[in-house]
């Protein structure tokens, strides 16, 4: 019909439709539906809105023009006044399976399964839980099965009597009864089951959880050689028997905090109650509680939160993914803040000295931990300062170069066009490139490529005198020492440093460096980690510890660090190596019974004897 | 004047650093130029004037104890004069900054940066003073006490490693001048070691009078015997004739180590070492300068004024028109003249207290 039509046009219609203006039909586009509109949207459905009528601000209300003012999108806490708001549950079971539908938008919400039944002959009743949280056998096996042998018996008499029934009846190793629906909400999102049966005034929740999650792996960001190689995991009750296992203390506390309104992550703070300062406790409670969010999904977001200085470039709290790192700060009474999700720990409060510890320290003997300490900070003064240094000597004080060097650096620099800035920011900033191009590209070819691309680039760099072949030096001098540094938001704190020396040493030379320098000590004295200063031992000046930069022996780190003010400040008794305050046993000569191990052996007489009676025997 | 609390090492630390930066400067070519090679004596027996005035002061504030000198002037003199007195306080210790700022800047470009503006050297300089007593008292000693340590570091490398320059036979005659001119010279040049009021202006964050004499004594003790060593050295390095011409005798010390081919000038690094207690100098003289200000005109928070003061700390120190007037007339004014103000003031305030009878126990007004 329409090809006949258009064959019935005439040319001249044809071409004049071609310059006349035509009504076209645009579809209707999506406009965000203000606080008003959104209101009177959920009831006349009019989100859609034709872009004809765009523009058109003016309405008429009650025969009054009124100009439409803009307004704020609904907060969540509005969006959810807009449901039926109860708090107590019901004896009714219909009341109370409709506020569960409303709640969790059944039947648009698949996830969450209603399961109706009927037990005892006439008793209706049900489980709701989310789909992929919960483990079915204890549902099928240790709910359910329970229920359903049920007899009509088993529940005769009064509603006390069968709440008293129902506890028992259900098999699972942890019950709650639940009056309030947003426990029975947040228990459902926990993973639990609960369960409901008419007549009752309350939810019987039973623990079911059961997702899949990440076994305990070796820690990715803190290996060590010589100590344990567990990690934590995403799972916030497996971390914190990680702790348990190592520190089988009674008095090791942990308390949970929901935070998130959307997200309702639970954290734990772990801490030993005879040791920790309680005004810090107090603080990190009253921190984590009063966090207000909708969303926190990594230990990293809930540091931002809780952390004192948030402009600070260098972190004020620990972050460790080794339980017994972890461990060892609790016993020096610090507290750990474990979440659900996250396989880290925050531990708080800490000093600089701590974060410049390594896990390894404590396995080591005193003389390598020392040495390797030193180590660690001689590559914080390398990876922040080596640039700026390099820049200032070259620019301000060649002077000091010895002269066959500067020759030799002048004559590779010749062909260069850049200054020694612009060479050195390319560099750093390459380097930051490949790095952080290795991080994203997947596995094994990451690393690899981080290895051809710092190799291949920079002898391009120097093949094409962009760069000069000192500074290729001095740029991976830098990036060594910077993966020297033990805390990989120290590392990053250092990183962004380093550009701040670069321009301080590059305008001023090392008059600049020093006042860069002195500025960063100043930020540094002044920051303060759950109240207790950043650079205690030294700024402000504490007890002399024994375990700051140099690690003395173990047996004579006798007493806890100073500046946290623990309950009880000793760590062991001036002599912890008893031994040798005694007389070793008598060597135990020639009726030695070879097949005895060395720890039966110890009273040298008895061993004596019991080699005599052996010989007299044979 | 109280502003968060510090120990014994912190306060020593920070007077130590204010009492010795004058040595990386021109004080001893002035001294040397004054006493010839007398000038290790002539320092040490400035040291030793300055600690009978520090006994005189301790007396004042053992008078008055739990109050810090500002409460002293107010109590003894009324809040008027002592406010007056006050005030004229902060304007020394504005210009001390200022000149202090001046000289490191001067020397700072004669021997590192001779290309780079002398406002290019001071601006930044200041605006980090200026930080500093934002932070505050606490803040300042305790970045004081980091320093202390790269600071002496780097002194004591220097005297050690020029050792194969020294010779000792460049200090006779012993007496310089002779003894009289060593001694009349170095009376007059105990305003070198003035800055140890502070401690009296700071008496409160460092725990009262226990702290202010032990911190007192050990620090004026510490910085006569080094400054008496330095100035030894340089005599010993470059003989009197070219020590009284070098502008900052310990930059040529350090300048002239020489090991080997590898290991020569290497005097850049020690820029270092007076960088970092020249930027405590000025900021304690800025801070308590802008401290004195506020407590003079009863204003709460010194934070408000910081950007004024920087401003007038800044006009100040532009003020001479050539590194020979800094030297001459200003540097002159502060070593050597400044104890008729810093020293006079609390010993006239003393007097009047015992003629007046104020303050302290019934013991101690028996001085």
């Amino acid at each position: 019909m329409v090809s006949e039509k258009k064959k019935q046009q005439s040319p001249i219609l044809k071409i004049l439709s071609l310059i006349t203006y035509k009504k076209t039909n645009r579809p209707r586009t999506f406009v965000l539906p203000e606080q008003n509109e959104g209101q009177e949207g959920r009831e006349k459905s009019h989100n859609y809105q034709a872009s004809e009528s765009r523009g058109n601000e003016e309405t008429q209300t009650g025969g009054k023009k009124r100009t439409k003012m803009l307004r704020k999108p609904l907060s969540p806490s509005q969006v959810k006044s807009g449901r039926t708001d109860v708090n107590e549950v019901k004896k009714d079971i219909d009341s109370n399976l409709e506020v569960i539908k409303q709640q969790f938008n059944v039947p648009q919400n698949k996830d969450l399964v209603l399961r109706e039944f009927i037990i005892a002959q006439d008793k209706r009743g049900f489980i709701a839980y989310l789909d992929g949280m919960v483990d079915k056998t204890i549902i099928n096996e240790h709910i359910l099965r329970p229920l359903f042998d049920l007899s009509a018996s088993d529940l005769a008499g009064d509603n006390n009597s069968n709440t008293l029934a129902l506890e028992n009846i259900v098999e699972t190793n942890d019950v709650k009864k639940l009056k309030n629906f947003k426990k029975v909400f947040a228990e459902i999102l926990k993973g639990n089951t609960v369960l409901y049966v008419d007549g009752l005034d309350y939810f019987l929740a039973c623990e079911s959880i059961g997702f899949e999650m990440r076994s305990i792996e070796t820690p990715k960001t803190e290996g060590v050689v010589k100590g344990s190689q567990e990690g934590f995991s995403e799972n916030l009750r497996t971390n914190i028997s990680l702790i348990r296992r190592i520190i089988r203390n009674k008095d090791l506390i942990s308390e949970f905090f929901e935070i998130g309104e959307k997200s309702s992550t639970t954290c734990a703070v772990v801490y030993l109650q005879d040791l920790i300062n309680p005004s810090i406790l107090k603080e990190v409670r009253r921190r984590i509680s009063s966090i207000k969010t909708d969303f926190l999904v990594s230990s990293g977001m809930l540091e931002q939160f809780i952390e004192d200085s948030p402009y600070s470039i260098i972190p004020t709290t620990l972050s460790t993914e080794r339980p017994d790192r972890t461990a060892s700060h609790l016993v020096e009474g610090k507290a750990a803040i474990l979440m659900d999700g996250a396989p880290f720990a925050i531990v708080v409060p800490v000093t600089l000295n701590e974060i410049m510890h390594s896990p390894e320290d404590a396995a080591l003997k005193w003389q390598y931990a020392t040495s390797l300490r030193f180590i660690r900070f001689f590559a914080f003064a390398f990876a922040a300062l080596l640039p700026g240094l390099y820049l200032a000597l070259t620019t301000f004080h060649r002077e000091m170069i010895p002269t066959d060097l500067l020759i030799a650096i002048a004559e590779a620099k010749e062909n260069v066009p850049f200054p020694t800035l612009v060479e050195v920011i390319l560099m750093e900033l390459g380097f930051e490139l490949i790095r952080e191009a290795g991080i994203r590209i997947p596995g094994i070819i990451g690393n690899t490529l981080g290895i051809i691309g710092a190799l291949i680039l920079g002898e391009a760099a120097v093949s094409a005198n962009i760069v000069s072949p000192v500074l290729i030096v001095i740029v991976a001098a830098t990036g060594l020492s910077n993966f020297a540094i033990p805390n990989y938001s120290l590392a990053f704190g250092v990183r962004l440093l380093r550009f701040y020396f670069i321009i301080a040493g590059c305008f001023l030379g090392f008059y600049g460096l020093a006042l860069a320098l002195v500025v960063f000590v100043l930020m540094l004295v002044n920051l303060k980690s759950f109240g207790i200063p950043y650079l205690s031992i030294v700024a402000p000046r504490n007890k002399k510890s024994k375990d700051a930069v140099v690690r003395w022996p173990i047996w004579m780190q006798e007493e806890r660090p100073d500046y946290l003010n623990t309950l009880d400040s000793r760590r062991q008794p001036e002599i912890s190596r008893q031994w040798t305050q005694e007389d070793a046993p008598e060597p135990s000569g020639a009726g030695r019974n070879k097949d005895q191990g060395p720890a039966q052996q110890a009273p040298a007489g008895r061993n004596q004897n019991t080699g005599k009676e052996k010989e007299s025997s044979d | 004047m109280r502003e968060g609390h510090f120990g014994f090492l912190e306060a020593l630390s920070l007077m130590v650093i204010v009492l010795i930066n004058k040595i990386f400067f021109t004080s001893p070519m002035l001294l040397i130029e004054k006493l010839g090679t007398s000038a290790w004596l002539g320092t040490l027996i400035s040291c030793l004037a300055s600690l009978s005035f520090f006994g005189l002061l301790y007396l004042l504030m053992k008078r008055f104890n739990g109050q810090d000198l500002f409460q002293i002037f107010e109590t003894v003199t009324g809040k008027l004069v002592g406010r007056g007195l006050i005030f004229l306080i902060s304007l020394y210790f504005l210009y001390y900054t200022a000149i202090n700022a001046q000289e490191f800047a001067a020397i700072l470009k004669a021997y590192s940066l001779p290309y780079t503006p002398i406002y290019l050297i001071v601006l930044p300089l200041l605006v980090i003073a200026a930080a500093m007593a934002y932070v505050g008292l606490e803040g300042i000693a305790r970045v004081a006490y980091v320093f202390v340590f790269p600071i002496f570091g780097g002194l004591i490398l220097i005297l050690v490693l020029a050792f194969p320059v020294y010779d000792w036979d460049y200090l006779r005659p012993l007496f310089g001048y002779g003894l009289d001119t060593t001694i009349v010279v170095g009376l007059l040049r105990s305003s070198a070691y003035s800055e140890i009021i502070l401690l009296a202006i700071i008496i409160n964050s460092i725990h009262g009078l226990k702290y202010f004499r032990r911190v007192g004594i050990s620090a004026l003790l510490i910085c006569g015997l080094v400054f008496s060593l330095c100035c030894a050295c340089i005599l010993a390095a470059f003989q009197y004739p070219s020590s009284s011409e070098h502008l900052s005798g310990m930059f040529h010390l350090s300048r002239v180590i020489y090991y080997s081919r590898f290991f020569q000038r290497i005097e850049a690094i020690f820029l270092f070492t007076w960088v970092f207690a020249s930027v405590i100098t000025i900021a304690i003289g800025f801070y308590i300068s802008l401290k004195a200000y506020c407590r003079a005109f009863l204003i709460k928070n010194h934070r408000s004024l910081l950007l004024s003061f920087l401003l007038l700390t800044s006009a100040v120190c532009f003020l001479p028109r050539n590194f020979p007037e800094i030297l001459q007339i200003h540097v002159r004014i502060i070593r050597e003249f400044s104890f008729l103000l810093i020293y006079l003031i609390p010993v006239l305030v003393l007097f009047v207290a015992v003629i007046l009878k104020r303050g302290g126990t019934s013991d101690d007004k028996s001085l």
